[in-house]
């Protein structure tokens, strides 16, 4: 069995939440809310800037190296799939926001499979954290490595 | 933002496609997931699919879209989403939601994605903070 990896530092990522992006990632998830594209709108209801959309900490995406990670982890790509995903808000993402996502496993577990092999599960959680240190975010994944067959 | 949700609120239901290819690459480029699964037909053969898959943070983001145009992204407290089954080209997606709970100014809401054919493919809740009634 493979070694418990709870506590490594998967991955940190830095990154600006910007305008242009939110607007993206409001209009791929079909979002109609003006706050996420309209400074006006978003002021009236009290913010300082357009709010990104909830998943919009997906976007690390582009700053990561999915094919490292995964072999970082032991795991074999061909074999994960995600199966939840948590996001715990103590205030929405704006436009102007400057973030740092620092990535670790928080629990890995392996489970007799249903159709037998064993699979294997890795929760990992990044905290965001803003430039004035505070925590806007946390995301909480847990990915399943199917038995080998 | 201005919304009431008490225990047995429904969220106005939300229909979203039929799901094309090019929604799939529009969420791609967005998010940075560039896994071929998600735009090659033959890698999506090798993997033993008819066609490329949307990936799970598409519905995802689809989902809580769903939710946030009502209840307002700023009031969203935490949110979480279950993967139960792929979604491919062609299907058409809808998201419902209902309130299951109220209480402390906090409301949960038990969340759902379905095809046409009922079949669900996310499962999800979610806790939005509500006005503190007087």
């Amino acid at each position: 069995m493979a070694e418990s990896l709870v506590g490594l530092v998967v991955d940190e990522v830095e990154y600006g939440v910007e305008e242009g992006k939110i607007r993206e990632f409001a209009r791929a998830s079909f979002a109609e809310d003006p706050v996420h594209t309209d400074p006006s709108v978003a002021h009236a209801r009290g913010l300082s800037a357009p709010a990104a959309t909830a998943t919009h900490v997906v976007v690390a995406g582009h700053h990561r190296d999915q094919r490292a990670f995964v072999a970082r982890l032991g795991l074999d790509m061909t074999r994960i799939v995600v199966g939840s995903v948590r996001w715990e808000y103590d205030r929405p993402l704006l436009a102007g926001d400057r973030l740092t996502g620092r990535r670790v496993v928080i629990a890995d577990e392996t489970r007799e499979g249903k159709r037998g092999g064993t699979m294997r599960l890795v929760t990992l959680e990044t905290t965001y954290t803003d430039a004035e240190g505070q925590t806007p975010v946390r995301q909480r994944e847990v990915l399943i490595e199917r038995g080998a067959r | 933002m201005t919304t009431t949700l008490q225990v047995g609120t429904a969220l106005e239901p939300r229909t979203i496609g039929p799901i094309t290819q090019t929604d799939i690459v529009r969420f791609a480029g967005a998010g940075g997931d560039f896994n071929p699964l998600h735009h090659d037909p033959e890698f999506a053969a090798r993997a033993g699919f008819t066609a490329p898959i949307a990936m799970g943070q598409m519905q995802a983001g689809i989902l809580a879209a769903a939710l946030t145009d009502r209840v307002g992204v700023e009031h969203l407290r935490a949110l979480e989403v279950r993967f139960v089954a792929p979604v491919e080209i062609g299907d058409v997606l809808t998201v419902t939601g209902t309130v299951t709970e109220v209480g402390d100014g906090v409301a949960t809401l038990a969340l759902a994605m379905t095809k046409a054919d009922a079949a669900t493919v996310v499962t999800g809740t979610a806790s939005v903070g509500v006005p503190v009634t007087p």
